[in-house]
C-alpha cells in the first residue's frame, strides 16, 4: 500500500494526469477517476471478459490490470467507438439482430471485436465462436452475438470496397 | 383500408430502444451511479460451513486509516426487525432470521460483520483484519446427513432440519399398480446450481436526515415489495422510502428478495448518516448470494404394456440451503403441481420433502420448476426402454389432444388454450425421426454416439392472485399501470415491472401503442421507480408479458376512450361510436373504411390540458389513466425441444449437431425479443445441465468459487436454435398473451438428457445425475465396459 503516484493516461486519444494508488485497478481508475463507466466489471478474475478494453490497439482485460502500468500506452474504450451519433458497424449490427440483452457484458465483446474484425475481415463462424469464447454472456446464448458479428465483418467489407 | 386490421404494432420486430445507450457504454447501472461522499461496505464472511460465534474482536480493522467502523450481527439487531416467515401452509415451519447472524454461522460465506470504509480498497484491507472467534459445529452438508437421526440443526429453532413437507394423492394410485403390466421407477438429479447475472448484486443506500427520508439504487426486479421489506424492515413507513432500480446486468431471479447485505448498507446509512454503497464481487456471488435447484426426484410410473401410463408417483427432496429467505416450499410445490404436464394422468400422487442444510440459501432461478419436463419426458423415455417402445409413440398415446381441453390436471390445475400435441408432432416432423433412427443406426456400427431427445413443456407463466391466495403464498399477481398523453401528444406509461435485461422498454411501448393508437417511438415506458412507477408486484415468473404487457394494454385502451371521447366533442358528434386512434391520428368509420378527420392527439391533447372548459360534458381535464389488472389464476405456454446429439466416447463430451424449438407462447409483443428469451432461455438450461455445478465437500466448504470453477457455457459449447413459432392466442387475457422466457430452461434441461440417455441406451447405462460433464459421461462409459 504504497502511496499515490501521479500518472499520465491516454484514453481514447485524450489525455489525463491521475493520482493513484499504485494497486488500484485499471478497470477501477476508468470508471471512477475518469468516469468512464462504459467499462464494466464483472468478475475481477479475468474470466468473464466484461472489462476487455484495448490496450495499444489488442483486446486486455482492464480489471487484470493497474493503472500504473499504463504509462505510454494507448488506451481504448467503448466510448470512442461509435462515431458521434452513428453507430460502429459492429455496434449496428449488434442492435439489429438483437446481439444484446442486459448489456452488460456488451462493452467487452463491442471492444474485442472491433479489434479482431480490423484485423480479420472475413472470419467464419467458428472463428469468431472461438474469438468469442473469451467473454461471457449469460443473457443471449450467443447465437444473435455471432450472427452480429457475421453481418458487421460482411457489412465492413462491402464499405471497404465502395 | 380493412376495418378489422389485425395488431398494427403488437408482433413487430422492433429493434430494441435501450440498445444505443448499451452499446455506446452509456448505460446506467448500479455502479455507475455516483453520489459524492459516498462510503464502501465489505463483509466478512464466515469460513466455515456451521460455527458458534464466540466474539469478534474489530480493533484492529477499526484502527485502519480510512476505516469509520465495524458493525456485527448485534449492532444490526437494534436497528432492523428480523424476517419473519410463516405462511399458513400446511406443513412449512416457520423461520425467522436476523439481519445478520448473532450466535453462530450456517454456511460458508455467511455474513458476519460489515466494515464501512471510504473505500473499497481500504474495506476489504480491513475486512481482513476482523478477527472472529468461532467454534466450529459439525455441518449437514447433503440432505441425507440433514435428514439422520442426531444431525446438526441448521436453524436451531426448529425440531429437524425436514423444514416443508407436503403429500397429495388424487386417484387411486394402488389400484392403477396393480392393474398395471410394469411399474417403472426413475431418479432424477439436478445438482445445485446458481443465477450468475453478469452483474452482480450490489446498493447505494442514501438516508436525507432531514427528511428522515431512505433513498436505495438497488438492481431489483420488484422495486415496491423491496420497499415495502426495506420499510418494514428498518421500522419506517412506506412513504420514507424510494427505490430507484437503474439498468439491471441480468437477474434471472436472483434480485427479487432482500438480502441480509442490502438491509445492512440501507440500516447504515441511516445509521452513519452518510450515503452508503456495497458492490459484491464474484465470489461472494457465487457463494453467497443465492443458490437453486438441487432437487433430487423418483417417479415410480404404473404403465401398461403400450406405454400408457395409468397412475404417477412423485418422490422430490430439495436441498434448499441454510435459510429461508422465500417459504421453503415455494419452487418445489410448483414442480409438483404442474408435473403431468401435457399428459393424460389422472391418477398422481406426490410427496415433496424441503430440507436445511449447510449451504447458501437457494432462491427462485430462471425456472424454478426447472426440472419439471426432465422429470415427465425422462419418466416417458424410462417407460420406452424398459418396455421397447420409440420414445414419440410413448408420449403420443399418453398425450393431451385439442379434443382434450381445457383439462384440469389431478392437483386442480386447469390447462386450456395450449397445444402440447401440435408443437410435439411439429418438432417431430422437423426432425424427420425416421431418418434419425437409420443415421443413428449406422452411426452405431460405427461405434459412434448419436443420440436424439424430445420434451414438451407445459410453462406456468403468469400467476394471478388467485393462485397465490389458493397457495397460502401472501402477494398478489395483479399488476398496474398508468398511462399519461402529455399536452405536446408524446405518451408517457408506467407498470411495476421492472426488467433486468430483457428489454421490457421496446415490447412494452408496443403494447400501449397499440391500446391507444400511436406509434411505438411517441411512447416512453418509466419503470424501476417506486415514486413513478404504481404499485406493482415486479418482474418474477414469467408474468412480464401478460401482467405488465397486457396492464399496460388495457390502461392504454382506457386512454384511447377518453382521447376518442373527447374526439367526438371536437368533430360535433353525439358519441365516440365509429372513431379510432390510429398511429396518433383520429379516424371515423365510413362504411367500409377509415377515414381521417383531420384532427391528431396533439389537438386532442391540446383541448385535454389547455382548453378544459371545451371539453364535452362530464369529461375531466388532462388525460392521465390508470387501471390494475389481475389475469387469470395462471395462463400457460408450451414447447417442444428436439435435440440430436453425438457423444465423444473418448472425452465424454457431448457435441450438440442440432435444436429445435417449436413453441406457442401465445400473442408475441415482439418477435425479437422473444427469440432472444427462446435462445437465452436454452443456453442458460444448456449451461447448467452440461457444465456449470456448484461444488460443497462433505464439510461444507464451498469449492466453486470463482468463474474458472463454476463453468458458464461460452460461444464454444452452445449451438445455434431454430425456432418454430406456433403461437396460439390465450381467450382469457388481454391480446391473447400467454407469456414465456422459462420454458427454454424446462425444455433443454429435459431434452439434453434425453438425448444423452438415447445416445447411451445401447452400452445399457443412463445417467440419471447432472451436470451431463465430460466426467460423468466417461465415468458411465467406463461402467459400460467401454474404458478406451
Amino acid at each position: 500500500m504504497s502511496a499515490p503516484v501521479s500518472i499520465s493516461l491516454v484514453v481514447n486519444g485524450e489525455t489525463h494526469d491521475v493520482v493513484v494508488p499504485p494497486r488500484k485497478l485499471l478497470s477501477d481508475v476508468l470508471r471512477e477517476d475518469l468516469h468512464l463507466t462504459g467499462t464494466h466489471v464483472g468478475c475481477e478474475h479475468g474470466v468473464c471478459g466484461a472489462c476487455t478494453i484495448l490496450i495499444d490497439g489488442q483486446p486486455a482485460r482492464s480489471c487484470l490490470t493497474y493503472a500504473v502500468q499504463m504509462e505510454g500506452h494507448e488506451l481504448s474504450t467503448i466510448e470512442a467507438v461509435a462515431d458521434g451519433e452513428t453507430l460502429s458497424p459492429l455496434q449496428q449490427a449488434l442492435h439489429e439482430e438483437h446481439g444484446l440483452q442486459c448489456g452488460f457484458c456488451t462493452a467487452g465483446i463491442v471492444m474485442t471485436f472491433e479489434a479482431y474484425l480490423r484485423d480479420n475481415p472475413d472470419p467464419d463462424e467458428a472463428e469468431i465462436r472461438d474469438v468469442l469464447s473469451g467473454n461471457l454472456c449469460r443473457c443471449t446464448g450467443y447465437q444473435n452475438i455471432v450472427a452480429a458479428i457475421l453481418k458487421a465483418a460482411k457489412s465492413m467489407r462491402e464499405g471497404k470496397q465502395a | 383500408m380493412s376495418v378489422d386490421a389485425p395488431f398494427s404494432h403488437i408482433g413487430k420486430p422492433l429493434p430494441r430502444k435501450e440498445d444505443r445507450r448499451f452499446l455506446t457504454g452509456q448505460g446506467r447501472y448500479l455502479d455507475d451511479v455516483a453520489i459524492p461522499g459516498a462510503l464502501q461496505v465489505c463483509f466478512v464472511r464466515s469460513p466455515h460451513a456451521h460455527a458458534k460465534i464466540n466474539g469478534i474482536d474489530a480493533q484492529a480493522a477499526s484502527d485502519l486509516p480510512g476505516v469509520v467502523g465495524v458493525f456485527t450481527g448485534k449492532d444490526l439487531a437494534q436497528w432492523t426487525a428480523p424476517l419473519r416467515l410463516a405462511p399458513p401452509i400446511e406443513g412449512l415451519h416457520p423461520v425467522e432470521m436476523t439481519t445478520l447472524p448473532v450466535d453462530k454461522v450456517r454456511f460458508h460465506g455467511d455474513p458476519v460483520a460489515v466494515v464501512v470504509a471510504r473505500d473499497r480498497y481500504v474495506a476489504e484491507d480491513a475486512a481482513e483484519l476482523v478477527e472472529v472467534d468461532y467454534d466450529p459445529l459439525p455441518c449437514a452438508a447433503d440432505t441425507d446427513t440433514a435428514l439422520a437421526p442426531g444431525a446438526p440443526l441448521v436453524d436451531d429453532t426448529l425440531p429437524d432440519n425436514l423444514v416443508s413437507h407436503q403429500s397429495f394423492s388424487a386417484g387411486d394410485l394402488a389400484a392403477r399398480r396393480s392393474e398395471a403390466d410394469r411399474v417403472i421407477e426413475s431418479r432424477f438429479n439436478l445438482h445445485r446450481l446458481t443465477h450468475v447475472p453478469m452483474e452482480t448484486r450490489g446498493c447505494l443506500a442514501d438516508w436525507d436526515a432531514g427528511r428522515a427520508h431512505l433513498t436505495m439504487h438497488i438492481g431489483t426486479q420488484v422495486p415496491h415489495p423491496m420497499r415495502g421489506q426495506l420499510a418494514a424492515r428498518l421500522g419506517i413507513s412506506e412513504t420514507q422510502v424510494t427505490v430507484i432500480s437503474p439498468d439491471i446486468g441480468g437477474g434471472f431471479g436472483q434480485k427479487i428478495a432482500l438480502y441480509r447485505e442490502e438491509l445492512t448498507v440501507a440500516a447504515l446509512s441511516r445509521h452513519l448518516g452518510r450515503p452508503v454503497r456495497w458492490r459484491e464481487d464474484r465470489m461472494e456471488n457465487l457463494t453467497s448470494a443465492s443458490h437453486a435447484r438441487e432437487t433430487h426426484c423418483v417417479t415410480r410410473a404404473a404403465v401398461r404394456s403400450d406405454g400408457r401410463i395409468l397412475g404417477l408417483e412423485l418422490a422430490l427432496t430439495e436441498d434448499f440451503g441454510a435459510y429461508c429467505f422465500y417459504p421453503a416450499n415455494y419452487m418445489a410445490r410448483v414442480i409438483a403441481m404442474i408435473l403431468t404436464g401435457p399428459y393424460k394422468i389422472a391418477d398422481y400422487a406426490f410427496d415433496v420433502k424441503v430440507v436445511l442444510t449447510n449451504k447458501c440459501g437457494n432462491g427462485p432461478m430462471r425456472a424454478p420448476m426447472a426440472i419439471t419436463s426432465w422429470v415427465m419426458d425422462g419418466t416417458i423415455d424410462a417407460v420406452a426402454r424398459e418396455l421397447g417402445l420409440e420414445p414419440v409413440e410413448v408420449r403420443r398415446i399418453n398425450a393431451l389432444g385439442p379434443a382434450d381441453l381445457p383439462h384440469t390436471m389431478p392437483t386442480g390445475e386447469v390447462l386450456e388454450d395450449i397445444t402440447p400435441r401440435e408443437t410435439l408432432e411439429a418438432a417431430v416432423e422437423a426432425v424427420d425421426m425416421q431418418a434419425f433412427r437409420d443415421r443413428q443406426a449406422r452411426a452405431r456400427e460405427e461405434g459412434r454416439l448419436l443420440g436424439l431427445g424430445i420434451c414438451t413443456v407445459v410453462e406456468s407463466t403468469t400467476y394471478g392472485s388467485a393462485f397465490y391466495k389458493a397457495a397460502g403464498i401472501p402477494g398478489s399477481g395483479h399488476e398496474a399501470a398508468w398511462v399519461r398523453i402529455e399536452p405536446s401528444g408524446v405518451v408517457n406509461a408506467s407498470v411495476g415491472l421492472m426488467g433486468s435485461g430483457q428489454g421490457y422498454e421496446t415490447p412494452l411501448s408496443q403494447a400501449v401503442a397499440e391500446g391507444l393508437g400511436v406509434t411505438p417511438d411517441t411512447v416512453q415506458v418509466h419503470m424501476g421507480h417506486t415514486d413513478i412507477a404504481p404499485y406493482g408486484m415486479g418482474s418474477r415468473g414469467a408474468r412480464g408479458a401478460t401482467a405488465g404487457g397486457g396492464t399496460l394494454y388495457l390502461c392504454a385502451q382506457k386512454a384511447q376512450a377518453k382521447v376518442l371521447a373527447i374526439a367526438a366533442g371536437m368533430l360535433n358528434l353525439n358519441d365516440a361510436q365509429g372513431l379510432r386512434l390510429h398511429n396518433g391520428a383520429v379516424e371515423r368509420r365510413l362504411e367500409d373504411a377509415w377515414q381521417a378527420t383531420g384532427l391528431t392527439l396533439v389537438d386532442v391533447a391540446r383541448r385535454a390540458y389547455l382548453d378544459p372548459t371545451a371539453l364535452p360534458e362530464g369529461i375531466d381535464p388532462g388525460l392521465d389513466v390508470s387501471l390494475t389488472y389481475d389475469p387469470p389464476a395462471m395462463t400457460y405456454s408450451n414447447a417442444t425441444h428436439a435435440c440430436e446429439v453425438e457423444i465423444d466416447p473418448e472425452t465424454g463430451r457431448v457435441k450438440i449437431a442440432r435444436y429445435l424449438v417449436a413453441e406457442d407462447c401465445g400473442t408475441v409483443l415482439n418477435p425479437l425479443v422473444v427469440k432472444g428469451q427462446q435462445q437465452g432461455a436454452v443456453a442458460m438450461g444448456l449451461s447448467g445441465a452440461l457444465l456449470e455445478q456448484v461444488v460443497y465437500d462433505a464439510n461444507g466448504q464451498n469449492l466453486s468459487a470463482t468463474l474458472a470453477d463454476y463453468l458458464v457455457a461460452t460461444s464454444c459449447e452452445l449451438p445455434n436454435i431454430e425456432i418454430i413459432p406456433m403461437h396460439t392466442p390465450n381467450r382469457k387475457t388481454p391480446a391473447g398473451i400467454k407469456g414465456m422466457a422459462e420454458g427454454g430452461i424446462m425444455g433443454s434441461i429435459g431434452v439434453i438428457a434425453g438425448a444423452v440417455n438415447d445416445a447411451l441406451a445401447p452400452l445399457g447405462v443412463s445417467a440419471d445425475q447432472m451436470p451431463l460433464s465430460p466426467q460423468r459421461l466417461r465415468a458411465l462409459l467406463r461402467e459400460a465396459g467401454n474404458t478406451d
